[in-house]
């Protein structure tokens, strides 16, 4: 058997169904004749025992050669299963992988980056690992693939999508307040729709609140006001704030010079009743995303309106929705606002905004008739960028 | 041999050490086996209720009562308390001081005072890991592992919880010392090596683990407190360290530690087995000789805790090799407890009750440990809730369950009293039904790709969760039963003589509670071997 025609899960399951079908035979075995030989020689029945024979070694030689070729058995499968994962199958396509404290950070060849791990669908993805600060793991459990990711050090993982669908992705190394939250998707999308969603690679001007995001300060600070492991954001420019410098106690007015200071070096000041625990940005490493996070967070508002038509090309809706009316995997875009569409199972709707939105978020809920059922769901876009969306649809004549 | 006249208590009323310093400034190998056994099973309760806590945070997806950062900490302790003051010491300490040198024919350890600083030196290091919550940057939060670099990291008071484990560690080494001296020098006349018990012959073996395997953790712990008072950055690559390292040393103590927590419990359920079925130890020396090899092969096998951590494929070739090869004497020993039950005359007490459970228990974890040593099933389940449903297995259902056997087993000799097998048999019930509820759920919701260490998970891991936080009450009802029908013996009991199981090893030879000086004026002279029912008596 070539180890390289295998898929990881392949190579997973097959060791795994092996060893648990062998484990489930000795365990009935020895439970079936513990409960057996209770039963069978209780002393109620045997007061003095039938026998005081304590050696045979044909017994002992037999029961340590028949699980002595069992485990080397269940060792072959393991190490040969473990080399196809360790085997990059030829024509892979690489996605860099940054791990931080919470959050990943997906970048391809051409530049573009994406805080979800999106591949095409059929085509082996290698996935270069490596770590910002402390110890990570990528866990794809549908893939049955997991490696560590470790400061210092560039490690990898391979896979390959079958089918299309949005796939969980969690970090599985213990790495701190955040862990359990350090979840995301793998989107494994058609190839050309993948494609297109790589092409737009130019990193275009975003909203200061997706840089929130990408950046996973919203994994800690809240928008909304509640507090949350660090403090909120909402209106935060002005706000009157105690802080610990050091010893010293003292409120401050919060303005841009604060927040840059409280990005780049968290640990000066802390806010009270927060733990200091939130982990530096390098001086640069932010570029001039730090200067339109800070617009953001000092105006409220983004810098430029956002652009629906941009957000559809990058989140890869192009790829399936044409504006030209011709079908592709799903619906046409051309004229959809307004437009009776037949729903499986409900019949005629008319498109309207809220319909559009459910869509996007659940578009499992509602299947468009002879379509089928493989959109993923988007439901990481913000309000502002759901907004922008559905406007742009709105347009689309 | 008959027992005491009325309101003797034997070694537990010694009249030359009177009081409460009487019993914490003893040397009596008794005394101190209690004092470990008292404070074990208080850190277990703890542990228990930590562990409850856990499970209640996990009923719901989201935040149902605890933070992330409690939760964390809350792991980290439920794991530093179970493994480092109730497990490691469970067996060997309490159980291991308590009748070992009787079933040598020993008036008392080698070193009864080095005995004495070992337990001062585990109640010490308890006590510190109890002030690391809080002093300094609040309870630590790194789990039980300190894994680098987080832990070097965090502000959480790592450094104190790391310091205790350093402390209780020599209580460990000493204890393991002592034992291995004990058993060399002062076994009585006619006790060849080939006549000790079997639960003598494990501690042998867990004993030299303890004295080789600990010194490393100390090491290790040290190491990592350096580092975060100095940051000298051995564990870091911005200077030229190795996290992966930090992992290395770890698991050449934990991995090995495994095998001090779960030998011992062998050799209870190795002791136990023979006097229900009234019928010699089947294999006494191939169970001997497995004993050994685990203690020897388990050294090796550290690495197969890291098959993900990026270490060479040609490590992980080696160690998962060596693991499937020291699965083979733990294998051994199950076919001859098995065997020992064929055509004898077997009473279902409560002892053996639990060491059957014990052996099923054991066999699960051991089973399910085969899918995590062949490397690429466990790259899949590796840091799951597989993984702690089969440690829990392993160490709950294998340690904890030879611990209560063992109580049910010697809590009668020690305080001549027994109590209700009615109740003790209901516990158990309670105890099974809720354990299997509680980690096998557990691991299945980890074959489906729940990771480990999440206080919050995904919705569609909702139900299997639910079931095992219902298992963990059902076992918590059992444990209250077991533990109060146990208390309730310990002053209330119904006496009994000095062999109620029909044992026909030293210990059942003596009074219940044993004397102080155990044997006598005049040590026992053995003439047969420990399971020998004829010659003893019995039969």
């Amino acid at each position: 058997m070539n180890p390289q025609q295998l898929t990881t899960v392949q190579a997973v399951d097959n060791a795994f169904i092996f060893i648990l079908g062998v484990s489930i035979f000795m365990l009935l075995l020895i439970t079936g004749l513990m409960v057996y030989f209770v039963i069978r020689y209780s002393r109620k029945r045997y007061p003095v025992p039938l026998s005081q024979k304590d050696q045979n070694l044909w017994l002992e030689i037999v029961w340590t050669v028949i699980p002595t070729l069992l485990v080397m058995a269940m060792f072959w499968f393991g190490w040969e299963g473990f080399l196809t994962l360790q085997r990059i199958p030829d024509g892979a396509i690489q996605v860099n992988a940054t791990a931080r404290m919470w959050s990943w950070k997906f970048t391809y060849d051409s530049g573009k980056s994406s805080g979800k791990l999106y591949v095409p669908v059929g085509t082996p993805v290698k996935v270069k690992l490596e770590s910002l600060d402390v110890l990570h793991a990528f866990y794809a459990p549908a893939f049955r693939v997991k490696r560590d990711v470790v400061p210092g050090m560039t490690t990898w993982v391979w896979f390959e999508a079958e089918e299309s669908g949005s796939y969980n992705l969690f970090c599985a190394e213990y790495c701190g307040v955040g862990h359990a939250d350090m979840i995301t998707t793998i989107e494994a999308v058609p190839q050309a729709e993948f494609d297109q969603w790589v092409i737009f690679s130019q990193p275009p001007v975003v909203d200061g609140e997706i840089l929130l995001d990408r950046y996973g300060c919203l994994s800690c600070h809240s928008l909304d006001g509640s507090a949350s492991v660090g403090p909120t954001l909402q209106q935060i420019a002005g706000r009157i704030t105690k802080v610990k410098r050091g010893a010293e106690s003292l409120e401050l007015r919060v303005d841009r010079d604060y927040l840059r200071r409280a990005i780049l070096d968290p640990e000066a000041e802390i806010v009270e009743g927060f733990a200091p625990i939130m982990p530096p940005f390098a001086k640069g490493s932010l570029g001039q995303d730090l200067d339109r996070m800070l617009d953001f967070l000092m105006t409220g508002e983004s810098i430029a309106p956002l652009d629906g038509e941009q957000i559809a090309k990058e989140q890869g809706c192009l790829g399936c929705h044409s504006i030209d009316g011709s079908a592709l995997v799903g619906p046409s875009f051309k004229a959809i606002f307004g437009r009776i569409t037949e729903i499986e199972g409900r019949g005629g709707i008319t498109v309207d905004a809220a319909y559009l939105r459910r869509s996007i978020t659940h578009p499992e809920a509602e299947i468009v008739d002879d379509y089928p059922s493989i959109m993923p769901v988007y439901d990481q876009l913000t309000e502002a960028e759901l907004n922008a969306l559905v406007d742009y649809l709105k347009g689309i004549k | 041999m008959s027992n005491y006249p009325a309101g003797d208590r034997g070694f537990l009323g010694d009249p030359k050490a009177p009081g409460f310093l009487g019993w914490i400034f003893s040397t009596d190998h008794k005394r101190i086996g209690l004092l470990y056994f008292w404070a074990i099973v208080t850190f277990f309760c703890v542990g228990v209720l930590l562990g409850l806590l856990l499970r209640l945070e996990l009923f719901s997806p989201g935040v149902d009562f605890m933070s992330a950062q409690t939760y964390n900490a809350t792991f980290t302790l439920h794991g530093v308390i179970m493994i480092f003051l109730f497990i490691i010491p469970g067996i060997p300490a309490a159980f291991g001081n308590l009748i070992m040198p009787i079933q040598i024919g020993a008036r008392d350890v080698a070193f009864p005072r080095l005995n004495l600083l070992s337990w001062w030196l585990y109640m010490i290091g308890a006590l510190l890991a109890i002030t690391s919550l809080f002093t300094g940057g609040g309870p630590p939060d790194t789990g039980w592992t300190f894994y680098v670099p987080f832990s070097t990291q965090t502000a959480s008071n790592a450094s104190l919880a790391l310091f205790a484990v350093f402390i209780i560690g020599f209580s460990s080494i000493l204890t393991g010392i002592n034992f291995v001296t004990t058993i060399h020098r002062m076994r009585t006349t006619g006790m060849g090596w080939f006549r000790m018990p079997l639960f003598t012959w494990s501690l042998y073996a867990t004993a030299w683990i303890q004295i080789l395997a600990t010194p490393v953790l100390a090491i290790t712990v040290s190491l990592v407190m350096v580092e975060r008072l100095l940051g000298i950055g051995l564990f870091n690559p911005t200077q030229g360290g190795d996290p992966v390292m930090y992992q290395h040393l770890f698991w050449i103590y934990s991995h090995p530690a495994v095998y001090i927590m779960v030998l011992p419990g062998m050799g209870v359920v190795s002791d136990i087995i023979p006097v229900f079925a009234r019928k010699p130890a089947f294999g006494y020396k191939a169970i001997v000789v497995s004993s050994l090899a685990i203690a020897f092969a388990g050294s090796l096998v550290w690495g197969h805790h890291m098959y993900t951590s990026g270490m060479s494929d040609n490590a992980v070739l080696l160690f998962s090799f060596l693991t499937f090869v020291v699965a083979i004497p733990s294998a051994i020993k199950v076919f001859n407890w098995v065997t020992t039950l064929y055509k004898g005359s077997i009473a279902l007490d409560p002892p053996l009750l639990y060491a059957l459970s014990f052996v099923l228990l054991f066999s699960i974890g051991g089973l399910s440990g085969l899918v995590l040593g062949a490397a690429s099933a466990d790259v899949h389940v590796h840091d799951t809730h597989f993984v702690v449903g089969h440690f829990h297995y392993v160490m709950f259902g294998g340690a904890g369950f030879a611990f209560f056997a063992a109580m049910h087993y010697w809590l009668p000799k020690i305080y001549g009293r027994i109590y209700s097998k009615k109740l003790a048999t209901i516990a158990w019930g309670f105890m099974f039904v809720g354990f299997n509820l509680l980690y096998l759920t557990m691991q299945i919701v980890g074959v489906k790709g729940m990771p480990r260490r999440y206080y919050n998970y995904l919705p569609e891991f909702t139900d299997l969760n639910r079931l095992a936080t219902v298992g963990s009450w059902v076992l918590a009802i059992g444990l209250v039963i077991m533990f109060a029908n146990l208390f309730h013996s310990v002053l209330r009991g119904t006496p009994v003589g000095p062999n109620p199981w029909g044992g026909a090893s030293l210990e059942w030879q003596i009074p219940s509670p044993p004397p102080t000086d155990n044997f006598g004026e005049n040590d026992p002279v053995v003439t047969h071997g420990p399971y020998d029912f004829k010659e003893a008596g019995i039969l």
